[in-house]
């Protein structure tokens, strides 16, 4: 950074501008008696309104200010930082002022939006606002920003389409690619199915040439039969250990298949879903890549390193098998890693009124796509298992384990509607006299060629059916289906008899997620699939610097937007290697040598373990590039010895202290998190949803910032009432710090309980970025306490900080 | 070892087609001395010590299941005394 910092001594100049933003601002704030009002305070040079200040000629002045006035911090009061904060902070280095020196005072979301009809009391509210940031910004320091090396190496977790995709990009792009499989072959799902939807592509033929690409990519170490153990390291310089499991087959193996005519043991395949058999030496499908075949040691019968049968090796003509091969850990060095790891299918068993696993004519739509695949353990006949036979009357039924809040997921699949209909073209192509009905619930045809491959459907005679059957019955002579249920866009009751049901069952989430999740230190969503950073605007990325997501991992999606998405994240990762470097924003923590007490209790709540306290070296430390910046070390310590850069401890005081200088009494100081609740009462200002205009809104990056100290200082100060606000627990943007959050209200709550307050003053209320209206209602609330709180209870909360918490 | 998530609850389709080698065990009980190894290293664990004497005193081997046999002659190569021996069973349906 080569812009001139003001020195420690130097005068502390600030510029106001406050912004009419047209009438958005003007309209129900008077911002000319603001300016006024600012230019009155501390420190403050020099105070303007404007009418747009985001307008390249509201910049340019801000420019020309802080070279002709010497300003040496920069107030605008506007709209949300969170808009336009980039903005002012790129204007403020133009003009050669870091741009840790800028604050900004929201005035629109928080308060001309929502105070339209008390131009007053909104205005009171927005001098208190830029009073604040006016506090804070005259305590601003200049920061420099980390700058962190990348390797130009990528790890692509999971060899389904999406981490095929990813991992051919990425090496395409020059860069070398680790792509690990737990499996015996990449493929993943795309290759069991039979045909794809809407073009009735061949799955695996589209496939095929992309995974043989994988596999001869100078570019690309594929490590299959492995899985990811262990992650260290943060963006640009992760250190991964994969287990490598053994193969008990070299790579002279020339899958000539002669060991399997010999192997004495056999088990269904489960590339198969079960309806084939395989030996213990195997390879999953004939397309397979790597083509080595492997043993399966959990049926073969050498065990315990003792060869009891040698078949397989006696039949090996270019000696490929060996039985001593060990497992092993192989350590990579990566900068960027994409999380591919794909869905689980919904087990539908637990439907008992389908009878999945009771009536062997009832099948899911995996195990249909091996009938009817040429490849498949049928030779492509679609037939019954009990007598293998070809129906003549076949049924689908939708939604099994999709959007159903009981026994099943909530979600809608996304892929089965699509799915089925396809799968019932195919039957008709092979055998057009075949009867299909097809019950459902809503048929979803929403992407491109979708609704013409519905309509083909309908036209080729396709019998579609709302309302899902209630019960299956079996007949136990021609295991023929009774599907017993109602139609209910005719109000009437059917009863259809079928030779053959397939249930098309949804996706779920990996049932092992959870050591992805914490491998990495992801986020998941209700639904149990990992969370991208932003929904809209940064689908791939996690919140986990240099960890991207694509493919069913993030959500169920069809093969079209897994490639897409992969494609998304290989170029994401691909941004971070070819820049070479990141910069680490600066509000990481900072260590006090001489207050620190190296009692651990930063690293005991970090949840990015980015701060260690070492008693042997006694020190603490911290390592800027794991470290989010949440600041839950800085309000666990006890010793004030971390200070967080941009929201210490004496800015944030600074805040409370002018927020609650005039009629404290009357006011709600509330602390809220930048991601979620922020975000939530930006939404109630965009809204515009009206509520009291007492509350003064502090930001930190998290609720886990909020140091109990902070509660009490505001009651001290004589607040009358304190919200603490965050994300919903689950949905922490720093993984888990909010639980912290939650503890330390709790502690605070006790505290007050002991001195005989009212509990009731202090809220913790975890509000989304999409619920504005909790926001704004929860403020209402709050109002009612604050209507009924006494000057005696206001003087008796003073008491607080004279007591430690806890 | 697979992940592949869906349950193996059905007999696989192609279960009458799939051929692997069946072995007959035969056991020479008089020259047995008792030692246990072929029940101890067979893979399918289908042979137990009986209830019967032989000559030399000890309890010879027995068949548990027969059916199980993959012909893998391991008996034979531990069997200190030429005691037992497998014989590849052939196959009815012309395979």
């Amino acid at each position: 950074m080569s812009s001139p910092q003001p020195k420690p001594e130097e005068e502390i100049r600030i510029g106001v501008y406050v912004c009419h933003c047209g009438l958005n601002i003007a309209g129900s704030v008077n911002c000319e008696e603001i300016a006024k009002y600012a230019a009155t305070l501390p420190h403050v040079a020099l105070a303007k309104d404007y009418r747009y200040t985001c307008s390249d000629q509201g910049q340019e002045l801000i420019k020309k200010d802080i070279k002709e006035h010497k300003l040496n911090r920069v107030v605008v009061a506007s709209c949300s930082p969170r808009l336009h904060e980039p903005t002012f902070r790129r204007t403020c280095e133009e003009a050669g002022l870091n741009k840790y020196l800028f604050e900004m005072a929201n005035i629109r979301e928080h308060c001309s939006w929502v105070h339209l009809y008390e131009k007053e009391k909104a205005t009171e509210k927005a001098k208190d606002l830029v009073k604040m940031a006016v506090a804070k910004a005259a305590l601003l320091e200049p920061q420099e920003e980390a700058v962190v090396p990348i390797i130009r190496k990528a790890l692509v977790i999971g060899g389904g389409v999406a981490g095929i995709q990813a991992a051919l990009d990425l090496a395409d792009t020059g860069y070398k690619v680790y792509l690990v499989e737990r499996e015996p072959s990449i493929g993943g799902r795309m290759a069991q199915i039979d045909k794809t939807f809407p073009t009735m592509d061949c799955s695996i033929c589209i496939l095929a040439p992309k995974m043989s690409d994988v596999g001869r990519h100078p570019n690309i170490e594929l490590l299959t039969n492995s899985e990811v153990k262990e992650v260290k390291g943060y963006i640009g310089n992760f250190k991964v250990k994969v287990l490598k499991k053994p193969r008990y087959v070299t790579k002279d193996c020339s899958a000539c298949n002669d060991c399997v005519k010999e192997c004495p043991v056999t088990t269904p395949n489960e590339f198969d879903v079960g309806l084939a058999t395989r030996h213990a030496i195997y390879t999953p499908f004939a397309q397979a890549v790597p083509s080595t075949y492997i043993i399966d040691r959990n049926i073969c019968l050498n065990k315990d390193n003792i060869i009891t049968c040698d078949k397989c090796i006696r039949a090996c003509e270019r000696k490929a098998i060996d039985f001593d091969m060990k497992p092993e850990t192989v350590e990579l060095e990566v900068g960027t890693i994409i999380v591919a790891t794909g869905a689980d299918v919904y087990d539908p068993a637990s439907l008992v009124e389908y009878g999945y696993t009771k009536y062997s004519n009832v099948i899911t739509s995996l195990e249909f796509e091996r009938l009817i695949n040429a490849g498949g353990p049928s030779g492509g006949h679609l037939i019954r298992p009990s007598d293998m036979q070809i129906p003549k009357v076949v049924a689908f039924i939708q939604c099994v384990g999709s959007r159903s809040e009981k026994g099943g997921r909530p979600y809608c699949s996304n892929v089965c509607c699509m799915n089925t209909i396809k799968d019932s073209l195919l039957i008709k192509e092979h055998w057009p006299e075949t009867q299909i009905y097809v019950f459902y619930m809503d048929i979803r045809a929403f992407g491109k060629g979708f609704e013409d491959l519905y309509k083909r459907a309908k036209k080729e005679g396709v019998i579609f059916i709302r309302g899902l059957p209630a019960d299956i019955v079996e007949d136990r002579k021609t295991h023929n289906l009774w599907l017993i249920g109602e139609n209910t866009l005719q109000k009437e009751l059917y009863k259809v008899n079928v030779g053959m049901v397939i249930l098309s069952v949804g996706i779920e989430p990996q049932k092992d997620s959870e050591v992805i999740q914490r491998l990495f230190t992801l986020s998941k969503t209700s639904d149990g699939f990992f969370m991208e950073a932003h929904p809209k605007l940064r689908p791939v990325d996690t919140p986990t610097g240099g960890v991207f997501l694509a493919g069913c991992a993030e959500g169920p999606k069809d093969i079209k937007d897994s490639v897409t998405q992969a494609s998304a994240a290989a170029a994401r990762a691909g941004i971070l290697m070819s820049q070479g470097k990141v910069t680490v924003e600066a509000i990481t923590p900072l260590v006090i040598a001489e207050k620190c007490q190296v009692c651990g209790l930063c690293t005991r709540v970090c949840p990015y373990n980015a701060i260690i306290s070492s008693k042997e070296l006694k020190k603490t430390e911290v390592i800027e590039a794991a470290c989010a910046g949440c600041g839950t070390c800085g309000a666990e310590c006890p010793y004030e010895a971390l200070t967080m850069r941009h929201f210490t401890d004496e800015q944030i005081h600074a805040q409370i202290d002018a927020a609650t200088e005039m009629n404290a009494n009357k006011k709600i100081v509330a602390f809220c998190c930048n991601w979620c609740s922020y975000a939530g009462a930006d939404f109630a200002g965009v809204s515009r949803m009206q509520y009291p205009p007492n509350v003064r809104v502090i930001r930190t990056m998290c609720s886990g910032r909020v140091a109990p100290k902070f509660v009490e200082r505001a009651f001290a100060r004589g607040a009358a009432a304190v919200l603490v606000s965050g994300c919903h627990i689950g949905d922490c943007h720093y993984i888990n710090t909010n639980i912290q959050t939650q503890k330390r209200v709790e502690r605070l709550w006790k505290k007050m309980e002991r001195l005989g307050l009212n509990k009731d003053r202090l809220q913790l209320a975890w509000i989304s970025a999409a619920e504005g209206e909790k926001f704004a209602s929860k403020i209402r609330e709050m109002q009612n306490v604050v209507g009924k709180v006494t000057k005696e209870e206001i003087e008796k909360s003073k008491a607080m900080t004279k007591e430690k918490a806890g | 070892m697979i992940a592949m998530p869906m349950r193996m609850w059905r007999k696989p389709l192609d279960t009458a087609k799939v051929k692997v080698p069946e072995g007959e065990v035969h056991i020479i009980k008089s020259r047995c001395k008792g030692c246990g190894f072929c029940i101890e290293f067979c893979p399918k664990e289908m042979l137990e010590s009986s209830e019967e004497f032989n000559e030399r005193g000890v309890h010879p081997p027995k068949v548990k299941d027969k059916s199980v046999c993959a012909h893998c002659s391991f008996c034979e190569a531990v069997c200190p005394d030429f005691a037992i021996y497998s014989v590849k069973k052939e196959c009815k349906d012309g395979c």
